[in-house]
């Protein structure tokens, strides 16, 4: 899109050829639905920055120009000019219809009532502070991380159990509030495979900073293939791992997180191929044995405001619940 | 400039009257001035509080993963921050200026209402402690400013933390709406003669929209926020969704109300910088007809485009289509001021005093900040920019670029006319340089952040997501902006205890607040002074256009004499036995019963302080009505505004709750038709008791008087029959979200009719004491349109409650 390239390249340029494409960019659209966006972007950003330049031109002349001198005259004493106030009040109007046109389009096009045809359905339902995807037509259940097909369009109903959230990932749309009691919907295209990062939008407790998610989008082929396994029991874990499973059976994790064979719990994340997941928590560190060990002793600790209690695990039971549910792939 | 002989003698006269000192004397002030002073300082104050609060959000911010504070306290920090620097900082420094500032613009003595006046400062102080003990006692509200349901409720927010907040919301907003509609009066009511609507300066003409706004826009949030303390304290449903409530209700009535409050933050501050540029520049301003205009449709404009805050709430096409265009009509009278700002410049002779560097900083700040605002009214756009950092860089530009600029602009130049000391132009400069350029530090790579995907609101964030750098950056910025402000405040007392003795014109003004001493007297003039034209000051020293001068006119005396009003600690009486309730609300019922037993005490006690007082008798204004009349009207005003939301919502929920009982099940048609008529009738009483005070006849008024009461009275009977008869079929607050509006809404209007009551009782008391005399009438009258629109206000919630299915 040559606007949304030009609106990159103009902030880029003001702020000294940083980094734009940062992993939350809004800059860098990677599906149909952000495109859209930064194209209106692209627009509004040259119109107002040539508006702005105007302005401090103008402003920097004046100053300049009428500074007083000493003994300088009084000047005229000007009241008005009805056909340039007419001017300057015309002719913004006139450079707002340049905006407002694509922005109405833009809505009517990227709002549209129902799913099309042939969409990939995914239930979002925002807790504090994780996310939970449920894809209804394959009968998966996953948390914190959406692996979608790439070109593919994708419906998103959001779903809130709990309060205001907001489902946001820059680099494949705008942000749209998860609201309890209301059904909102994103409908969007991913382009491109790479793996996007998201995170909640709308302040939702303590800790709304920690409520991170990544959308993984995957070559339809490779999806296929996550969804059989998704779809499949886990493996039986074996050494440590096994130590874990009956660590994690006899515990009050079951209470809340189901593992398909072992538990059925569901205030919490459903855990089944917790090992397939890049992130923990939410997407605060990365999923790895040491940090799930750390995680799942010092819960309370480490997330402000989680409702996951302390369990009380000692440093070697919390070493085996994590290689266990590491190895849930 | 001429005095003539009968002024100079009374010039003499009041030089002998010593101004009180001593801590009693500011307690019990009723003089603008001093209530002015006593704005600007606590929100000085509070202004420190806040950046202080911002200083430690940035000192987290300043690295990625850091933890100077935790999440919680994070959380109270942006939320105090923000509730602080609207509330406690920005609208008390602007109340400071419309106190001190628009009786002198517009060559007026006083307030219309100075114990009212006085009223509004002292709630403000207490709501503002009441608001800040929260901290004291560990319970910081930690919800962001605009407190969004459901996470207000008790489910989510189980401490004391929000109850704060929304009770000092409710005393702040009292505050205002009793500021709105004293200063709405003052200005229409007390121009001195000649000044027209039309020759009113800038700075008087943005304060009166602003007033408008104010007390038309607090009504839906307090609406709001009564119904989050009966979720809370009563078990009411409003935002249970579980119940059937809809969350978006939250979100309508506070920006109904927040949006409006944009423009009570900057409308001010564009004033002063329609006053500053005029001065500075030697100039009248450009357009001036068209810059009031254009700031009237801001005002009007205001009220219609509140949804653009929700664009991602998922309001749906049409209405995200509607609030865009409308957002961006928004931006042709912004820019027009600007153009005529600019065109007001050009040509002039500029002298750059530090109040004109404000001026000109908040065009070009508030241009940026103006700009990315347009950027959000594309909804598509908004969904990437809204709730990021974005969004904070905008609402920062427009605030502090725009507001607070101004205000300081405001500072500097009224700064020699309230404290009669000049401040430090040289040093000055240098404290504008610091702060602007501290600030664009600060704020201009929050653009940057928000392009970047940052959200608002976290208290920490990933090193890998790109925005180390600008957080870094800007967290300099801050402290920038930190000694800015310090700087300020050592010119502040530098000037306060040796500044050079300001003359009463320092800087050649144009307005009649020049025409007076630095500072002026008790009494503002000593003789009221003529007005020409908008720039009627600067006409009497250099003439028209052609340099023609007005010829001197004969002062126009005061109708009454000079009058000054008597001191009163009524208020703070008042306004204590309110922050006592609140307090009581948060530990014990008895509390609150003494508190609003000295709220009570002390509103008969100020109502009837100068009941029998010659002086305050006639109030008859400029617009040939009584101020305590036109008070009534605005008040009825802002009453429509509250009773209209309790209606649309109690529409809005109609046939949502989940379980009965429902309407039609239970309300008694015939019963409440009997006692509508009988509310009815009490309005045709309430017009003869006016007539027979009016003529005198004593026998009559307080037989009519006492009907009027009997028949409210006997319609507050039917109500409570009612409600125990609901009570008894299974209906209450906590039933469903029938009883939840229901009770709200009628009990509501039953409160009203209660304190309606209670006033009609009060004069039949006054009248069988023969203390209600002709002269009197005028407080019948007022009573009687209360009581009118309580009645009318009836017709409405029984058509549309009671009689359509």
């Amino acid at each position: 899109m040559p606007g949304g390239r030009a609106a990159l390249a103009a902030v880029a340029a003001l702020a000294g050829g940083c980094a734009w494409d940062g992993p939350m960019s809004t800059l860098v659209a990677r599906s149909d639905l952000a495109r859209a966006i930064l194209h209106v972007y692209g627009i509004i950003t040259w119109v107002t920055a040539v508006i702005g330049v105007l302005v401090f031109v103008l402003l920097g002349v004046i100053l300049v120009r009428f500074r007083a001198r000493p003994g300088a005259p009084l000047p005229r004493q000007i009241r008005g000019h009805t056909l340039m106030e007419l001017g300057w009040t015309i002719v913004p109007a006139l450079v707002l219809l340049v905006i407002a046109i694509p922005t109405i389009q833009i809505i009517f096009r990227t709002q549209t009532a129902a799913a099309p045809r042939g969409a990939l359905e995914v239930t979002v339902r925002a807790y504090q502070w994780w996310w939970e995807f449920r894809y209804p037509g394959l009968e998966v259940v996953t948390a914190n991380e959406l692996v979608l097909p790439a070109g593919r369009t994708v419906a998103l109903r959001l779903e809130g159990p709990d309060v205001l959230h907001s489902f946001w990932v820059p680099q494949l749309g705008g942000k749209r509030d998860v609201v309890p009691g209301r059904l909102n919907r994103i409908v969007l295209t991913p382009e491109q495979p790479g793996d996007y990062w998201g995170q909640c939008a709308e302040f939702c407790g303590a800790s709304h900073a920690n409520m991170g998610l990544r959308v993984m989008v995957r070559p339809p082929a490779e999806f296929e293939r996550w969804v059989a396994a998704q779809k499949a029991a886990p493996g039986e874990p074996s050494g440590a791992a096994a130590e874990g499973k009956a660590v994690f059976a006899r515990s009050a994790c079951v209470g809340c997180h189901t593992i398909q064979g072992v538990s059925a719990g569901v205030l919490g994340p459903n855990l089944t191929h917790f090992g397939s997941r890049t992130m923990v928590a939410a997407g605060m560190w990365p999923n790895t044995p040491e940090n799930v060990a750390a995680w799942v002793k010092d819960p309370q600790r480490l997330k402000p405001g989680v409702k996951m209690p302390d369990l009380g695990l000692t440093e070697e039971q919390a070493k085996a619940v994590a290689a266990y549910l590491v190895s849930l792939k | 400039m001429m005095a003539t002989h009968e002024a100079a003698l009374r010039r003499h006269e009041l030089a002998h009257v010593p101004e009180a000192t001593g801590l009693w004397s500011w307690i019990t002030t009723v003089d603008h001035k001093r209530i002015g002073i006593l704005y600007g300082a606590s929100a000085l104050f509070f202004l420190f509080v806040g950046g202080l609060e911002a200083l430690l959000i940035r000192t987290q911010l300043l690295r990625p993963n850091l933890s100077v504070v935790s999440a919680e306290t994070y959380n109270a920090l942006f939320t105090m921050h923000g509730t602080t620097m609207i509330f406690l900082a920005v609208m008390p420094l602007n109340a400071a200026f419309f106190n001190y500032m628009v009786p002198l613009m517009i060559g007026a003595r006083d307030v219309a209402f100075p114990r009212l006046n006085a009223l509004s400062y002292w709630i403000f102080l207490f709501g503002a402690i009441f608001l800040n003990v929260s901290w004291l006692v560990g319970a910081p509200p930690d919800i962001g400013w605009f407190g969004y349901a459901n996470l207000t409720t008790r489910p989510f927010s189980p401490g004391p933390s929000v109850d704060f907040w929304m009770l000092s919301l409710q005393i702040l907003g009292a505050s205002s709406i009793i500021a709105g509609v004293n200063f709405i009066v003052t200005i229409l009511n007390m121009r001195a003669p000649g000044m027209t609507l039309m020759r009113m300066p800038l700075f008087v003409w943005m304060t009166l929209v602003v007033q408008f706004l104010i007390v038309l826009a607090f009504p839906p949030i307090t609406v709001g926020l009564i119904f989050l303390m009966f979720d809370r304290f009563f078990g009411a449903h409003f935002y249970d969704v579980a119940a059937g409530g809809d969350l978006h209700l939250w979100q309508h009535l506070f920006w109904i109300f927040g949006h409006p409050e944009v423009y009570i933050l900057i409308l001010p501050a564009f004033g002063i910088v329609s006053e500053v540029l005029p001065t500075f520049s030697r100039k009248p301003l450009f357009g001036a007809p068209v810059v009031i205009y254009s700031g009237v449709l801001i005002g009007f404009f205001g009220f219609g485009v509140w949804s653009h805050h929700m664009f991602a709430a998922g309001m749906g096409p049409v209405a995200d289509a509607f609030f865009s265009i409308a957002t961006m009509l928004i931006a042709i009278p912004t820019g027009v001021k600007i153009f005529n700002w600019l065109a007001t410049m050009w040509g002039g002779t500029i002298r750059p005093s530090v109040a004109f560097h404000y001026a000109a900083g908040l065009v070009a700040l508030f241009t940026i900040g103006g700009l990315s605002g347009v950027m959000h009214a594309s909804p598509p756009v908004d969904l990437q920019q809204t709730d990021s950092y974005f969004v904070v860089a905008h609402m920062h530009y427009v605030l502090i670029g725009g507001s607070l600029f101004g205000l300081f602009g405001g500072l500097y130049y009224w700064w020699p006319k309230m404290t009669g000391r000049m401040l430090d132009e040289r040093l000055g400069r240098l404290q504008f340089w610091i702060l602007a350029l501290a600030f664009n530090v600060t704020f201009f790579p929050q653009h940057f952040l928000g392009a970047l995907g940052m959200p608002r609101r976290i208290y920490t964030y990933h090193a890998g997501a790109g925005w180390n750098l600008w957080n870094f950056v800007s967290s300099v910025g801050a402290y920038g902006i930190g000694l800015g402000a310090l700087l300020f405040a050592v010119l502040a007392v530098r000037s306060l205890r040796s500044g050079p003795r300001a003359p009463a014109d320092p800087w050649d003004g144009r307005t009649l607040e020049w025409r007076t001493s630095s500072p002026p007297p008790p009494h503002d003039f000593d003789e009221i002074p003529p007005v020409y034209s908008r720039d009627t000051f600067w006409r009497e020293k250099y003439g028209d256009g052609q340099g023609r001068k007005p010829a001197p006119r004969p002062p126009a005396p005061g109708p009454h004499g000079i009058h000054l009003p008597a001191p009163s600690f009524w208020p703070i009486v008042i306004a204590l036995g309110i922050a006592v309730a609140a307090a009581g609300a948060l530990t014990s019922l008895a509390v609150v019963v003494i508190g609003a037993a000295v709220t009570v005490v002390g509103s008969f006690a100020f109502a009837l302080e100068h009941h029998r007082n010659p002086a305050h008798a006639h109030q008859e204004g400029g617009l040939g009505v009584d101020h305590r009349k036109l008070a009534m009207w605005l008040f009825l005003g802002s009453e429509c505004f509250l009773f209209g939301t309790l209606i649309a919502t109690y529409m809005a929920y109609r046939g949502r709750s989940v379980v009965g009982p429902h309407p039609h099940e239970i309300l008694n048609i015939p019963l409440t038709t009997a006692s509508t008529f009988v509310l009815l009738m009490s309005s045709l009483l309430m017009v003869l008791a006016l007539a027979a005070v009016q003529r005198g006849d004593h026998a009559q008024s307080r037989l009519w008087l006492a009907g009027t009461a009997f028949f409210g009275l006997g319609f507050l009977g039917f109500q409570a029959w009612e409600f125990v008869h609901f009570v008894h079929d299974g209906l209450t607050l906590q039933t469903n979200l029938f009883g939840s509006t229901f009770y709200t809404l009628t009990g509501f209007h039953g409160g009203h009719v209660a304190l309606g009551v209670t006033w009609l009782l009060t004069l039949l008391v006054l009248d069988l004491r023969g203390r209600l005399g002709t002269q009197d009438a005028i407080k019948v009258e007022v009573a009687g349109l209360y009581w009118h629109f309580v009645d009318v206000v009836w017709i409405v919630i029984f058509t549309l409650v009671y009689l359509i299915p």
